[in-house]
């Protein structure tokens, strides 16, 4: 079983996070196993198994029992880090070398799309598209 | 931008002691690069019409030192100490406005900086014969007369200083938590400075408190003030503080850190996730008993510093 955390937090203005990954849903149409998606109320439902506002102790379980997980830069990574649970985190234009842990997989399409004030809030970020790996190259990673 | 700030934060004494102050300053046998006045007079005016301060201010030209007057927000001295703490220079030399300090005072203070020293202070001298035997330890803060209020005859090692003294800047915030009398704000200052391992010292050298009215000794409730900001100082003195005004991802990293530093003494937390600490304390009361706490945030910091590690290396920088 995977489990995926797609979302960021929702930003105050509105627009949407720069740290959301923009292919999810070609990435799911590649996996051929069981996905169970965690997020809050409200967030897009991308799978069937759509677990939302899960408390800390029920995480820790579905975390344990899953394969693998793949997320983004948000607090997922780092909950499933502190379980030494290792995962796929996928990063557009923030450092994984500042905000990723080594013992994950970090995909970073490069460096050079990494926004230039890594410490400034997401609301004073443009969305890009372009700086992500792409869905094919996510999943030799998962498989 | 050059290596020294003096300043002199002032209210109150216009006509008594700030014109001697800013003459002492300007006598220096060393020249700090800028000399800045924080004006926190209730209805401040513009010293360039006056006759004294013009011919102060023609002295600071004559003897090129750049000087520049600038309105505080009347919210107490140390919101001026935090905002000359962090206007970039290596050095800040701080003076009260009722203090004069003899010509060589800048040039001593500065012969003792090292890269391993936070702060030099001398003599602040109201009473010249004092006779003041003092270990300068915070662990007798209460028990004896500070060291600086005697005649230092040696330079020696202590723990916080007093009044008027030359300080490492950008390193070490003040507490824009206490009152308008700010009282203990330089104790905790200088204090916090060597607690992060820099060494504080006093050296011989003399600078005189005239200690005129004026300044806090003008507030009316100063008395309930000074109890407020002694019961602050004690929580600030006996506990490091952690301020997490930040995400559950950034409060999981601070886990490992967290444990290494109850092991070395007292920590109080803020945040926002009790899940994670449940003894955690919430902002609002860190904004309570720290008036400021974007000093504490993590991002702030790395930002600040142009932080190039991960994130749990930032707040081991940081608190460790």
């Amino acid at each position: 079983m995977i489990i995926i955390h797609p979302f960021a937090r929702q930003l105050k203005n509105g627009k949407e996070n720069p740290k959301n990954y923009p292919y999810w849903e070609e990435l799911i149409k590649l996996i051929d196993e069981p996905i169970v998606q965690i997020g809050i109320e409200g967030e897009k439902q991308l799978v069937q198994d759509f677990r939302t506002n899960l408390d800390f102790i029920d995480l820790t379980k579905l975390v344990k029992e899953g394969r693998i997980w793949v997320g983004i830069d948000s607090f997922f990574q780092h909950f499933c880090w502190d379980l030494s649970k290792k995962g796929i985190v996928l990063w557009g234009q923030s450092d994984p070398l500042i905000f990723g842990h080594k013992e994950n997989i970090n995909l970073l399409k490069g460096r050079e799309y990494l926004r230039d004030k890594q410490f400034w809030l997401w609301e004073q970020c443009e969305y890009r598209d372009d700086c992500w790996v792409s869905p094919e190259e996510v999943i030799k990673y998962l498989k | 931008m050059g290596e020294i700030l003096a300043y002199i934060s002032t209210k109150n004494r216009y006509d008594t002691t700030l014109p001697l102050s800013m003459m002492s300053v300007a006598s220096q046998t060393k020249k700090p690069d800028k000399f800045v006045l924080f004006d926190d007079n209730e209805e401040p005016i513009d010293l360039r019409e006056s006759e004294i301060y013009k011919n102060i201010f023609k002295l600071f030209d004559e003897r090129g030192i750049a000087w520049e007057v600038i309105f505080g927000e009347k919210k107490g001295q140390h919101f001026n100490h935090q905002k000359a703490n962090q206007m970039g220079y290596k050095w800040c030399w701080r003076m009260d406005d009722d203090c004069v300090a003899e010509s060589n005072v800048l040039e001593i203070l500065y012969s003792q900086t090292r890269d391993n020293v936070g702060a030099v202070g001398g003599s602040i001298l109201t009473k010249p014969n004092l006779k003041v035997e003092s270990t300068g330890k915070i662990e007798n803060l209460n028990k004896e007369p500070n060291i600086q209020w005697g005649k230092i005859k040696e330079t020696k090692e202590v723990e916080h200083l007093h009044c008027s003294f030359l300080y490492r800047a950008g390193v070490q915030n003040y507490c824009l938590g206490l009152s308008r009398i700010a009282h203990r704000e330089e104790t905790l200052f200088t204090y916090e400075l060597f607690y992060k391992g820099y060494k504080i010292i006093v050296t011989p050298c003399v600078t005189w408190h005239l200690k005129t009215d004026g300044g806090i000794r003008s507030i009316e409730e100063r008395k309930e003030l000074f109890e407020k900001d002694e019961v602050k100082f004690n929580i600030l003195l006996n506990n490091q503080i952690v301020v997490l005004d930040n995400g559950i991802g950034d409060h999981i990293c601070f886990k490992s850190v967290y444990e290494e530093m109850k092991k070395k003494g007292n920590v109080l937390i803020f945040g926002c996730y009790p899940q994670i600490f449940p003894e955690m304390k919430s902002i609002a009361e860190a904004v309570e008993l720290l008036g400021d706490i974007r000093p504490y945030n993590v991002y702030y910091y790395m930002d600040a510093k142009n932080h190039k590690g991960d994130l749990e290396q930032a707040f081991r920088k940081m608190y460790l």
